[in-house]
């Protein structure tokens, strides 16, 4: 699957990272390369192979109990928010 | 009759009633000041990972065994990418191909029979936090987050496309609301949040099976409301199909004011979550033993307590009434045992209490008569002792005061006045005060008996036994 | 610096001579505080340091021995952090502009443990930014210099860690492993590395990178400082699902019992090409060692190794982009200044993250994106099957796997930055086994005739990383000239 300028644009908008022009073709050419090394992996024949998606194995994993414990985490945290109103933190308006 | 029908899915979240968080220990309470109940985990800072909380499992495990669901002994929690202000760490914790449950169903009730409208899955996942966009105040041009919501523990109910109308919905909810509500595990409150429904509607052509093109509508925020957009859309989607044109998959918002479904103002891209499992949390397994042991502590549920009512000899109505929150059940349940008749306690409840709390907005927790005092007045009603109308007497004062009606009954005079001599007694009085009328009846006008028995009831304050002072009444006649 | 001084700076040594009271922690903190003065700029190993609050730290620990605590074998011993693990209130830029300024509020895991232990924070160590990279080169701040050869690079992405240790600018350091980062700088710094078993170490507070392959793992100069380290830090997390019971603090002493009719497999299929020659004689001398040691020497094969590069650059830049989402400028770190919020993010992300951060993030967006996702991301987890279950099966007939660390020497900064492909293909051996999720160690076995240093990689079962340090510590006792000290340290260079 051929990755371009256009898929390239189409991924960043998604990831929400500018891509400057001048880097677009470095981008294009390198994601290219990559992509061209992993397509190896279309010759396994792995029908029927479960995925790992998670290596930890062992005894069933305890849940948490339904407790609170307060956080004193929050002055800390908003005073190093980029920008803030009181005890809000604060973005350019959502469109 | 429209030659189309109106085919709708729900998509309802409900809050679950947890202490703390579904992935941290920081608490759910509704209310409180913007970003403090806030820690590292529900803030996305860098670093943290999620920790399961049992209780959000159990619940959603106790809902989707109430309704019938089959619950999955391994689901999987996914990542459902996105940005926005107040999704913290650019993902929400969620489920996707291996939900916590599959299948069950809703029955409501359409034009006086039982409809099963089934489910497609129940899943958990976590809630976001809130932007607020300062509306109206001249060139703001920000939008204010506060976390405190973000982590709160939801489960996600999806309808199959069964339901017809709005109407439908309506009683879907109002269902699927109760038996939450019954479980404790979710306050139902669309006002405040607890509860969200989000509506896929299409309509098609009446015996087509292929699906129409459906809208979601958002922002409702009561069941009214997913009635009447329901409605809207219908008639929206109706027009356009039958004025030749074609209806456009998109998302609407409801404005209740207006009572229209608007295209949201910005051109959404089409969402690609780019959903993947979580590899910060191990698969869900639940062993079967504790599944079980759940569905055995699982309260009884609203059609279960109804039953139990109409096998008493309460009517369907009457039965669906009084079992509109188990509070409310449990209150008839302990007036009727107290009383040792259920009908006339189901008619006193029905009728008087919830008259009253009707009038004053008063939950039946917060009702002053409790089922010890009600039951008491109800029995004695029931064995005769005191008449309905001095029951009714009884009522009022207990509203205000804590006497029991045993004793209110003595304090006020109310006692019935059914022994012979008194009744005697007081005939007379009511003959010499109304010698016209006295001499009408002897002279063998009966009507006229009535108003003399009347002014009895009226001289004694209704304490007088209804029967016994017409015979009372007739033997003094008849001397002299 | 003679044999004697040097084996002095062990962390056993010096937590045994701090808790009998013989040396105070605060000697001890000055003696690598000055060490450092001299060598830390030059090598670039830190991103922060504050020899003022190190030194407060250590005087606390000896305040607690006076008050008559008892601690642990790491009592004042000091301990460097890589920079994307969280301390309260130190600087974390996990090597990231989008990070500059950042102070967590909050502790790893990890770091209460240590601070529990009386380690000693002697600074942040400079890292390839969020752990991309086998070089240290990607960090927006500055590369670090192998102390072995100035023009050379430490390996990466725990650069930093691996060269302080090597410098003796501190006797222990902790790194993270996703792909390789605790082994390869290891390797090419000589010094030791430990990923442990995915789930024996804490990940709470790790600045996530890829979650399901990310370890944190210690280096140190010893096979036995190393046991010591990942005794602290091991064990189950309340705080981390993922963290396992099983993992278990080390006996020390287990390490002294040879390596006695125990099998050790090479994975000839895997080490056939692609070997620097010193490296592969350096393998071939340590089978050789081994086997004189008593350890039988047997082939075995691990048949989709080879498909690792392959699986692990779609599995790991996919959880990236997804773990990296939260860098949005929205409650921390740096922001683009901006009109709106969908620019804001584009601005602050675009400008905020390097060039390698970037790649990765668009690769593993688009591995995971509609209609790509079962070709790539599904796929690749696939292999990850198949490649779990060549090393288990390959463990059932040995008891650990052998083979080097990587497949080349340090090559010099610049050489390979430029070409990422080149780049990733250092990670041949260290991969496999982060797939698998298996404890590996990288011990240093040598060095090239250039001195630069060689090291070697074992491979073991689930929670078995004893029995490698046990098998390092067996070749390490044979090499007792082993705790070499690069001139840079010695003031040499």
């Amino acid at each position: 699957m051929p990755i371009d300028a256009k898929v390239v644009h189409q991924v960043a908008a998604l990831s929400r990272l500018e891509v400057d022009p001048a880097e677009e073709g470095r981008f294009v050419q390198e994601l290219q390369a990559i992509l061209a090394y992993v397509e190896q992996l279309q010759a396994l024949d792995v029908s029927g192979i479960e995925p790992t998606s998670q290596v930890g194995a062992g005894e069933r994993t305890p849940l948490r109990e339904d407790v609170v414990i307060p956080s004193d985490v929050r002055d800390e945290a908003l005073a190093q928010a980029p920008d803030r109103d009181g005890d809000y933190f604060r973005v350019p308006r959502v469109v | 009759m429209s030659a189309y029908e109106t085919v709708v899915g729900l998509e309802v979240h409900a809050q679950l009633k947890t202490r703390s968080k579904i992935f941290c220990c920081c608490s759910t309470t509704f209310g409180a000041r913007p970003n403090t109940q806030v820690c590292p985990t529900c803030l996305g800072l860098p670093g943290v990972l999620p920790v399961l909380n049992e209780r959000a499992v159990r619940f959603a495990v106790m809902t989707g065994l109430a309704v019938g669901s089959t619950v999955a002994e391994r689901s999987v929690f996914a990542r459902k990418n996105y940005f926005y202000p107040d999704l913290p760490k650019g993902y929400q914790i969620s489920q996707y191909d291996r939900p916590l449950c599959v299948g069950g169903g809703v029955d409501i009730q359409v034009d006086g029979s039982t409809k099963r409208i089934g489910l497609v899955r129940i899943h958990l996942e976590e809630d976001a936090g809130k932007s607020i966009h300062p509306e109206g105040r001249e060139g703001v041009t920000t939008t204010l987050v506060d976390l405190n919501r973000s982590g709160v523990p939801l489960i996600e109910i999806v309808s199959e496309p069964e339901i017809r109308s709005g109407a439908e919905a309506y009683d879907y909810l109002v269902r699927l609301k109760q038996t939450l509500v019954y479980l404790d595990v979710c306050d139902g409150n669309m006002e405040e949040g607890s509860l969200r429904c989000d509506a896929n509607v299409s309509v098609r052509p009446k015996g087509r099976k292929e699906f129409g093109t459906k809208a979601e509508i958002k922002n409702m925020n009561s069941f009214r409301n997913v009635e009447r957009a329901i409605a809207f859309e219908t008639d929206r989607q109706i027009r356009i199909l039958e004025s030749g044109g074609r209806v456009v998959q998109e998302t609407l918002l409801w404005n209740a004011d207006q009572g229209v479904a608007e295209p949201m103002r910005s051109k959404e891209e089409a969402h690609d979550y780019r959903y993947f499992p979580e590899p910060d949390l191990l698969p869900l397994d639940l062993e079967p033993g504790w599944i079980d042991s759940v569905r055995r502590e699982l309260p009884e549920l609203p059609h279960q307590v109804r039953a139990r009512l109409t096998s008493l000899g309460i009517p369907e109505y009457d039965a669906e009434v009084l079992t509109e929150t188990r509070a409310l059940s449990r209150y008839f349940e302990e007036t009727a045992s107290r009383a040792g008749n259920a009908k006339l306690a189901s008619n006193w409840i029905m009728t008087e209490v919830n008259g009253i709390r009707n009038k004053q907005g008063q939950s039946i927790e917060e009702f002053p008569i409790r089922p010890d005092r009600l039951g008491s007045l109800v029995k004695m009603i029931a064995e005769g002792r005191i008449s309905g109308k001095i029951g009714k007497q009884l009522f009022e004062l207990m509203l205000t005061r804590a006497e029991s009606p045993e004793e209110l009954v003595k304090s006020q005079g109310l006692l019935p006045i059914d022994d012979e001599d008194s009744l005697r007694a007081l005939a007379r009085e009511v003959i010499a005060a109304n010698p016209g009328p006295a001499a009408e009846v002897r002279a063998g006008k009966e009507r006229t008996f009535a108003f003399l028995v009347g002014q009895a009831m009226k001289q004694s304050r209704g304490r007088a036994h209804p029967e016994k002072i017409q015979d009372a009444l007739r033997k003094e006649l008849e001397k002299a | 610096m003679s044999p004697e001084i040097v084996a002095q700076e062990t962390a056993e040594s010096i937590g045994r001579a701090v808790q009998s009271r013989e040396r105070s922690a605060v000697d001890v903190a000055r003696t690598f505080l000055d060490r450092a003065e001299r060598t830390a700029s030059r090598l670039g190993t830190y991103l922060h340091r504050d020899p003022a609050a190190t030194l407060a730290m250590a005087a606390d620990v000896d305040a607690r021995l006076g008050a008559g605590e008892t601690l642990g074998p790491l009592a004042g011993v000091p301990v460097a952090l890589k920079d994307n693990l969280c301390a309260h209130g130190v600087p974390t830029t996990c090597g990231s502009r989008i990070l500059e300024g950042y102070r967590p509020p909050y502790d790893a895991s990890v770091v209460i443990r240590l601070r529990d232990a009386g380690a000693v924070f002697t600074g942040k160590t400079n890292c390839d930014e969020f752990a991309m990279g086998s070089s240290t080169e990607n960090s927006a701040y500055h590369p670090t210099r192998n102390p072995w050869d100035l023009e050379r690079v430490p390996g990466g992405s725990s650069g930093g860690s691996a060269a302080t240790v090597a410098a003796l600018e501190a006797p222990l350091a902790l790194g993270s492993d996703t792909g390789g980062s605790v082994r390869q700088p290891a390797a090419f710094c000589g010094v030791y590395g430990l990923k442990p078993t995915y789930g024996a170490v804490s990940r709470y507070g790790l600045v996530a990178f890829a979650s399901s392959l990310d370890q944190i793992g210690p280096l140190a100069r010893t096979a036995r400082d190393t046991a010591l380290l990942y005794n602290a830090i091991c064990g189950r997390d309340e705080r981390d699902m993922t963290s396992r019971a099983e993992a278990k603090p080390i006996p020390v002493e287990e390490l002294e019992r040879g390596v006695r009719g125990m099998k050790l497999g090479i994975p000839r299929d895997l080490t056939a090409e692609g070997l620097d020659p010193e490296i592969r004689a350096s393998l071939d001398g340590v089978a050789k060692a081994l086997a004189e040691e008593g350890a039988e020497i047997l082939d075995v094969t691990l048949p989709h190794a080879r498909y690792s590069i392959a699986t692990y650059y779609l599995i790991a830049p996919a959880e990236a982009s997804s773990n990296l989402a939260r860098y949005d400028g929205v409650r921390y770190g740096f922001r683009a200044k901006s009109e709106d919020l969908r620019s804001m993010y584009e601005a602050t992300r675009g400008q905020g993250f390097g060039r390698e951060v970037r790649r990765r993030i668009l690769l593993g967006t688009y591995a995971l994106s509609a209609g790509y996702y079962d070709a790539y991301y599904l796929r690749a987890m696939k292999v990850r099957t198949l490649i779990r279950k060549d090393f288990s099966d390959a463990l059932e007939r040995a008891d650990a796997i052998l083979l080097p660390t990587t497949p080349t020497p340090p090559f010099k900064l610049g050489e390979k930055v430029d070409d990422p492909l080149a780049m990733y293909l250092n990670d041949v051996f260290s991969i496999p086994a982060s797939l698998a999720g298996a404890p590996a160690l990288s011990f240093p076995t040598g060095m090239t005739r250039s001195g630069l240093p060689i090291g070697m990689q074992l491979v073991g079962r689930p929670f078995a990383e004893g029995t490698l340090l046990r098998i390092a510590r067996t070749w390490e006792r044979r090499n007792p000239d082993g705790l070499r000290v690069p001139p840079l340290a010695e003031g040499r260079a």
